[in-house]
């Protein structure tokens, strides 16, 4: 029996089904290269030393249609274009889908599964994620007072070369609060110490199988054999053909095991290319904002200057004074640019980096490995 | 890929009365093919059923080939139903509505069969099979695939496929009478599901059937250590045979000599620089990803830190330099610094301590 004050307890882990594994994995590469987002079903489970969350279904949201009607979007050429990409990574907070999730748990819970949304996921490839629909989706979901909810991201690209990727996130709660204020400007930064690494926080990440289904793993991919020893192959034919002795296993993925790193290395570069474009954009934003800001404080010192002389000549001539403070009236100081933008690619590239040392420490042992057999008896 | 087993009687495939639209009706034998995410699914449902109930039952989506031959099962749902000696209740609406739900997500799959967690065929299996092969809302004119999973506790996962003819004894009975026929069935996986397939079944074998998610570097030692057995026993084998120990088998020998001799013979000096140029290649990649970690975070903390110390050096113009442009760096450094002297004159907004009092 779950105690009353989960609230406290903060998220420790998250347990996925061996169901939602697979049904994302379906959605995701049916999707590529778009985006595919859906929501996630389960409940949370306290322990003693936190609250574990079970994810036990899911289900894909249709891509969302633009919440705006034709007309309002001509004149809004600035936004981002309504692609399928950004309908689809925009569609778990769009109103149509809200709707849609509601109706899916309401049927769901007919048939016993969990009717308690904990979350949603998305695909990407080459961890490419980090960005403002990311944030707003889960902050969409996180922004509900107690709620146990959980972002998931499966990298399609690197599950394709052997390795699965899947990992949790949630807005870490410093981020919330800054978030909720809405300002990013410097000094609201500078007050709250937010860094980019803090932005998000990963969750480790469990994989459970139900009874019948290990039972049917073990069943999986041939029947275990009836006779202790297998006879032999009468040719080689018998030995690719044969169901009885050639089997598929399901582990070990030899997959992993292959040597070829130009497409990967190809992509992160673009990738980084693409955040370091992103970040230059930033900064000549943040630079455009400084030279505008001087321009106005230039011009306000001399005004200031002028209104200061006819005062004195006024005070001389005794006539009234006129204003000092009009400044504030007549000159418009720029808006400064949020830095979200910024924190955000920085953030991504730590992403992209962890991604590349992670990938450099398995190619590295793997051609160690190589390069033994080739040259044996040399282990330098 | 796929997996099956058994040996078919491929009977002529019950044509339905109406011609299908494209192509001539083949009377061809159906094949149909499955994902494992509607099996993990389907049992899933299985272990989550009403405990009254023995079976339950639910629809099946998929896509079918275009003379509809073959039939691939994507997706399928559940559908609560409930089951007396005497009659059987569906519910109808729920099937529509799901139905409609999905399609609104994913267009492409349409409705293909049923599915039934037991294995037996009874009456109540042929009124169900009607129902989903009918004109309107059923599959009709192509036929209603059937999948059983049995699901019975001790015993294996047990999954067949069926289509069915009329068979009809009376005409009173014709709704609740029908012939199954079985079809051969395979399972497909794609790359990315082998490896999440994996991750699923390396959990299988321990206490609680749950694993931590693993970093490539912990999959990669299982695996090296997973073909360091193999090639132990492959090894063991091959010296048994040459002591005379155990049998040799000629076709084995064959197939252990070919595939021996696809390891490649280069010399040592082609080997030593191209494992070099591949090292390099990734240690590079990893260095600049790196650095341009450290540059990002180094002009974050510098825009927002310098501001306090009211320097005039303002932060912005240190960035510009990351970038390879001198000149941007320079002018930018020139705004910052005028920025920052005129700044200190008496802006209310900032309420910033301005030390220098400029």
């Amino acid at each position: 029996m779950a105690e009353p004050n989960t609230a406290s307890a903060p998220l420790k882990e998250v347990q996925i089904e061996a169901l939602v594994v697979m049904r994302i994995i379906k959605h995701s590469t049916s999707a590529f290269p778009t985006p595919a987002t859906g929501c996630l079903l389960g409940m949370d489970v306290a322990d003693n030393i936190g609250t574990q969350l079970q994810v036990t279904n899911c289900f894909p949201f249709p891509a969302a249609a633009p919440d705006q009607p034709p007309a309002q979007q001509e004149q809004q050429y600035y936004q981002q274009p309504t692609d399928a990409a950004t309908l689809a990574a925009g569609a778990p907070r769009a109103k149509s889908n809200v709707a849609y999730q509601s109706e899916m748990i309401k049927y769901l819970r007919e048939v016993n599964v969990d009717a308690q949304s904990v979350g949603w996921y998305i695909s990407t490839s080459m961890g490419n994620f980090v960005n403002q629909n990311f944030i707003e989706n889960q902050f969409f979901y996180q922004k509900v007072t107690d709620e146990k909810t959980v972002a998931l991201v499966f990298d399609v690209g690197r599950s394709s070369a052997g390795s699965f990727s899947l990992k949790a996130y949630r807005l870490s709660p410093s981020f919330m609060a800054s978030y909720r204020e809405g300002k990013f400007n410097t000094e609201a930064i500078q007050k709250s110490n937010l860094r980019y690494q803090d932005i998000l926080v990963e969750l480790p990440l469990q994989i459970h199988n139900s009874h019948l289904l290990t039972s049917f793993l073990h069943q999986l991919p041939q029947p275990p054999p009836t006779k202790n020893a297998l006879d032999f192959p009468s040719s080689i034919a018998d030995l690719t053909h044969d169901p009885n002795i050639s089997s598929n296993p399901l582990a070990p993925n030899l997959d992993h095991l292959d040597l070829s790193i130009d497409p990967f290395m190809e992509k992160t570069c673009d990738l980084l290319l693409d955040s370091i474009e992103a970040h230059q954009t930033e900064q000549n934003n943040a630079q455009y904002y400084q030279r505008s800001l001087a321009r106005e404080q230039t011009k306000i010192q001399a005004w200031q200057a002028k209104r200061k002389q006819e005062n004195q000549l006024r005070g001389q001539q005794k006539q009234p004074l006129l204003d000092e403070n009009e400044w504030t009236k007549l000159f418009k100081l720029p808006q400064e640019p949020s830095r979200l933008e910024s924190m955000l690619v920085g953030r991504q590239v730590e992403q992209y980096a962890r991604q590349v040392d992670g990938f450099s420490a398995v190619v590295s042992g793997k051609m160690f490995g190589v390069r033994g057999t080739m040259l044996p008896g040399d282990i330098a | 890929m796929g997996t099956s087993q058994n040996n078919y009687l491929h009977l002529a495939r019950p044509l339905a009365p109406a011609a299908v639209s494209t192509t001539a009706p083949s009377t061809a034998p159906l094949s149909v093919s499955l994902l494992p995410q509607a099996l993990f699914s389907i049992l899933d449902h299985a272990s989550r059923r009403p405990a009254d109930q023995e079976r339950v039952i639910g629809t099946l989506l998929g896509t079918r080939s275009e003379d509809g031959t073959e039939v691939h099962i994507t997706n399928c749902y559940a559908v609560p139903h409930t089951e007396t000696a005497e009659q059987v209740e569906v519910d109808m609406d729920y099937q529509k509505a799901m139905l409609s739900l999905h399609l609104r997500s994913t267009p492409k799959e349409v409705l293909v069969g049923w599915y039934a967690t037991s294995g037996e065929l009874n009456t109540f299996s042929a009124l169900i099979q009607n129902f989903y092969g009918q004109q309107g809302e059923g599959t009709f004119p192509h036929p209603a695939v059937h999948l059983t999973v049995s699901t019975a506790p001790g015993r294996d996962v047990d999954a067949r496929t069926y289509i069915s003819a009329p068979i009809g004894v009376t005409a009173e009975r014709a709704a609740d009478s029908c012939l199954f026929i079985p079809v051969p069935h395979e399972i497909r996986y794609g790359d990315a599901e082998k490896s999440g397939l994996e991750m699923i079944a390396s959990a299988k074998e321990r206490e609680d059937r749950s694993l931590l998610l693993q970093t490539d570097v912990e999959t990669l030692e299982r695996a090296i250590e997973q073909v360091l057995e193999m090639l132990e026993r492959v090894s063991n084998y091959v010296s048994n045979v040459l002591d005379e120990e155990a049998e040799p088998s000629s076709a084995l020998g064959q197939f252990l000599m070919n595939t021996l001799s696809l390891a490649p013979k280069v010399d040592a000096e082609s080997v030593e620089r191209d494992f070099n140029n591949h090292i390099q290649d990734v240690l590079l990649v990893s260095y600049l990803a790196n650095t341009i970690r450290t540059q990002i975070d180094l002009s974050n903390r510098l825009a927002t830190a310098a501001l306090t110390m009211g320097h005039a050096e303002g932060a912005p113009p240190t960035d510009a330099q990351q970038q390879d442009n001198k000149q941007q760096s320079s002018r930018g450094g020139r705004g910052g610094r005028g920025g920052g002297r005129s700044r200190g004159g008496g802006d209310r907004d900032y309420q910033r301590e301005n030390p220098l009092g400029l």
